[in-house]
């Protein structure tokens, strides 16, 4: 037999192994229990979320579980209305197989039919769950930042089913499925790894898994080195590229070719350099108007995405061009932000030679510093993100380094989803409003789940919170 | 083993049980004698019994299951005030069984509805007076719409004082076996004032940190943990020209407090507005942020648009020092 990929060979069998969202799980198992005793009025479920999720799987491992037989059908390959009542019609109208097994039916791609052309199929699909006898589960793929307008669209399949929308699993999820599934092939993967492929994948496992694999590839032990193979090394080396020409460029027109020719995406493009602008330019009217720049380009890009207008564009390209790229004239780049860095925090430059490396910027002591001063300009290179380079017997400040925002903005988004629900929780058995709950109670409940175990489990109990946001909270 | 929150748990069940705010428990214990109540008016600062007070009138009034014939709403979280005239609809349609003939609707932070809200709300309040009583709970009365003011009997709350509040922490140490020294005492107090609620959450945060001994050392490791003093920070590393550090430290009010942009943004606008800088610089400010405000609900990434902003700070402190780069 063909050896499978790993995504497919570690597909959860059983509910167990579908890891996060544990509340969305536990809301569809009720309902899909919910048929034992007749029909209710909910006939189908619309599973929806960002890709490698789990959201097909959470469906098979159901019925696996709870012994159904499924029926899959992908939207997208019956894209008329006719044929997918043919097929369905009829498996709709019995409870049971031929066999005696409860039926369950899964569409599953339901955003392939989502365009105005197939008006048809969602109708065919309305009218199906009006009639069906059987449970149907509706599974689409929306991302994130698309929501809103998929909600638009999909609004009426919304109104007659039952949404339930499954998140990006956290990053502690990831990265114990990752450990798993590492050990289940008998693979030594490094904590590390672990920790970056999941931080990587943003919460979608698929991505994850697959990532792995690449990696693990005739390989018994895996190091942080090894992971360089997969591509972060070229992102440094497109962005390197691209970053140090755009800052060079001299009009509007060049600066434009450089930000169309180049391999990141716009997102990526723009982590960069919101980076690194900082350690570029010095001077403080520069840096600020290429970040009022670097923000309008945001909210171009944002608006775009928002109205699925996508010709706005052009205003972000224009912003990052024109605003970032020829903001550079006064500034004396690294050199110049190291200077500074190091002049406010009262170190004498004429103790240190500074001059500009291919490897970064290199601050030599020209004598014998002395403990206490070595640890002081110690201090201040580390806070760039530079560091001692022993055997060259000096420091070096590195010119790029990769954008930490989209973990970042991830981990803040993830996290006000739980501030919401524990807020909601605080509110209604404190008396307060949940507003007040996020600025007065929770970092009170922090502290608490951060030092006091029995207290917390008490807590825990008495606001009902569940794993999530008990291990949400006790994380420092 | 399931506990409460001790603000929860010492939160007195019964008017006999309040402490100070005397003349209002007075005045309440007659309306429970007489079993009959106006329309309620309680205004003053937060944590001083106002939610206590209608909660353990009710508890007298109605016995230990009170809780069927109240309803409390918060109108910062209520989203407009057509669903809270339904909610209201729906809870003051029928008149409750026993001896009161009239539920108690409780409307919590109800100064922060627009006075357009609070007329529709005074109409709500006269059709449903037979089988409904609503206690307004707020901050401060002058936000309260006249009309409304002058339906309702009100009770202005003040803040407990510095003994009330600390016999009230020394009866919780020695039922949950905390020892607290008495600099520990002042250091929440200092943090507090008048607030029990704020009081009493500190006290119990600061004896989860530190196996239930308490001291002033304690207190302020937990308020450096709990503070917007880290905003203060940010905005001063801006000021003297670190905008790399600054740009740390909103990372992490972002990230490791989980702090809204939007709230960062309020604290950093009363912060500015506090600062000792020409007024013009803050009116320049005050645009920049309002213009970050708006951004914000545009989709923006958050992080980005304050980053730009503490950029324009980062300006601000380079004119002040009469540096090269000043602004026109
Ligand atoms: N929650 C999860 N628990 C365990 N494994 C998961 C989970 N989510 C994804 N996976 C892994 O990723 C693979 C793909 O998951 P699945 O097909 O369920 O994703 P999906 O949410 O349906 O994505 P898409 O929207 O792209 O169809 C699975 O085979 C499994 O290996
Ligand atoms: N006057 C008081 N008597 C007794 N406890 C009080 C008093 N004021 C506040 N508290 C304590 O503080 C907590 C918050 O009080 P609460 O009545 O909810 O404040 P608010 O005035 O903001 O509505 C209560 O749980 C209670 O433990
Ligand atoms: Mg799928
Ligand atoms: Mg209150």
């Amino acid at each position: 037999m063909a050896e499978q990929p790993w995504t497919e060979r570690f597909r959860p069998r059983t509910l167990r192994e579908v890891v996060g969202n544990e509340e969305a799980k536990d809301r569809f198992l009720e309902w899909l229990r919910s048929w034992e005793d007749g029909i209710p009025e909910k006939r189908a479920v619309l599973l929806y979320g960002p890709p490698g999720v789990g959201k097909t799987s959470l469906v098979v491992a159901a019925a696996n579980d709870l012994g159904y037989d499924l029926l899959e059908v992908n939207a997208s390959d019956y894209r008329t209305a006719k044929r997918l009542k043919e097929i369905l019609g009829r498996a709709s109208t019995q409870q049971v197989t031929v066999t005696g097994r409860r039926r369950l039916i899964l569409i599953d791609e339901l955003e392939g039919l989502s365009g105005r052309e197939d008006r048809g199929g969602v109708e065919a699909i309305l009218d199906l769950i009006r009639e069906t006898r059987a449970p149907i589960i509706l599974v689409a793929t929306v991302y994130t930042s698309l929501r809103e307008a998929w909600e638009r669209k999909l609004r009426e399949l919304m109104k007659l089913s039952l949404p339930i929308e499954l998140r990006p699993i956290p990053v502690v999820e990831v990265i114990e499925r990752l450990r798993e599934i590492a050990s289940r092939v008998g693979v030594e993967v490094e904590e590390e790894v672990l920790e970056e492929l999941a931080i990587r994948s943003e919460g979608d496992l698929r991505t994850a898994i697959n990532d792995l694999e690449a990696v693990a590839r005739g390989r018994r032990r895996i190091t942080l080195q090894d992971l360089e193979a997969l591509g972060l090394r070229d992102r440094q080396l497109y962005a390197e590229e691209a970053l140090r020409r755009l800052f060079t460029a001299k009009t509007l027109q060049e600066a434009k070719g450089i930000i169309s020719s180049t391999q990141l995406n716009y997102d990526e493009l723009i982590d960069w350099i919101y980076e690194n602008i900082p350690y570029i330019l010095d001077d403080p009217r520069e840096l600020s108007e290429a970040l009022e720049a670097l923000a309008r380009a945001d909210i171009h890009k944002a608006r775009a995405e928002r109205s699925q207008a996508y010709r706005l564009l052009k205003y972000m390209f224009d912003e990052l061009a024109g605003g970032v790229a020829l903001s550079l004239e006064r500034s004396q780049g690294l050199l110049g932000v190291v200077e500074r860095h190091l002049r406010a925090m009262g170190i004498p430059l004429s103790l240190l030679k500074l001059e500009e490396r291919p490897e970064g910027v290199s601050i030599a002591p020209v004598r014998y510093l002395g403990g206490d001063t070595w640890r002081r300009v110690n201090m201040a290179v580390r806070s760039l993100g530079g560091s001692w380079d022993r055997e060259g017997r000096r420091w070096i400040v590195g010119y790029l380094r990769p954008p930490r925002i989209a973990l970042r903005y991830w981990w803040s988004r993830e996290k006000r989803r739980m501030l919401k629900s524990i807020s909601s929780k605080v509110a209604s058995r404190m008396h307060i409003s949940t507003s007040r709950a996020v600025r007065d109670v929770i970092p009170i409940l922090k502290v608490i789940f951060q030092s006091d175990p029995e207290m917390a489990e008490g807590i825990a109990e008495w606001m009902e919170l569940d794993g999530d946001e008990v291990k949400w909270l006790s994380k420092g | 083993m399931s506990s409460e929150m001790w603000v929860e748990k010492y939160r007195p069940k019964s008017l006999d049980e309040m402490i100070n705010q005397e003349e209002i428990v007075a005045r309440l214990k007659r309306f429970v004698e007489e079993r009959n109540l106006p329309h309620l008016l309680f205004v003053g600062p937060a944590g001083v019994g106002k939610t206590t007070a209608i909660l353990a009138l009710a508890h007298d009034l109605y016995g230990p299951d009170y809780r069927n014939y109240i309803m409390e709403l918060n109108a910062s979280d209520e989203r407009g005030i057509n669903v809270i005239r339904e909610k209201v609809k729906f809870f003051a349609r029928t008149a409750p069984i026993g001896d009161v003939p009239f539920k108690i609707l409780i409307m919590d932070e109800a100064d922060s509805l627009t006075a357009d809200a609070q007329h529709a709300l005074r109409r709500t309040m006269e059709r449903y007076t037979r089988t409904c009583r609503f206690c307004l709970i707020g901050n401060y009365s002058e936000r309260i719409i006249e009309p409304i003011q002058s339906r309702c009997s009100i009770f202005r709350f003040s803040p407990l004082s510095e003994e009330d509040v600390k016999r009230c922490l020394r009866m919780i140490a020695e039922k949950e076996g905390v020892e607290v020294s008495p600099e520990g005492y002042d250091a929440i107090y200092e943090e507090s004032r008048g607030d029990l609620r704020k009081a009493i959450n500190l006290l119990q945060a600061a004896a989860a940190a530190s196996g239930r001994r308490v001291d002033a050392d304690v207190v302020y490791a937990v308020l450096g943990r709990v503070s917007p003093g880290r905003v203060r920070e940010m905005i001063q590393l801006s000021l003297k020209g670190e905008f790399i550090e600054a740009r740390e430290l909103l990372r992490s009010l972002l990230i490791d407090e989980g702090m809204a942009a939007e709230d960062i943004l309020r604290m950093i606008y009363s912060e500015i507005m506090r600062l000792d800088i020409p007024e013009r610089l803050k009116v320049r400010l005050s645009d920049a942020i309002g213009e970050v405000d708006y951004r914000l609900t545009q989709g923006s990434r958050p992080e980005i648009q304050l980053s730009a902003l503490l950029a324009k700070l980062v300006l601000v402190g380079e004119e002040m020092r009469g540096g090269g780069a000043a602004l026109d």
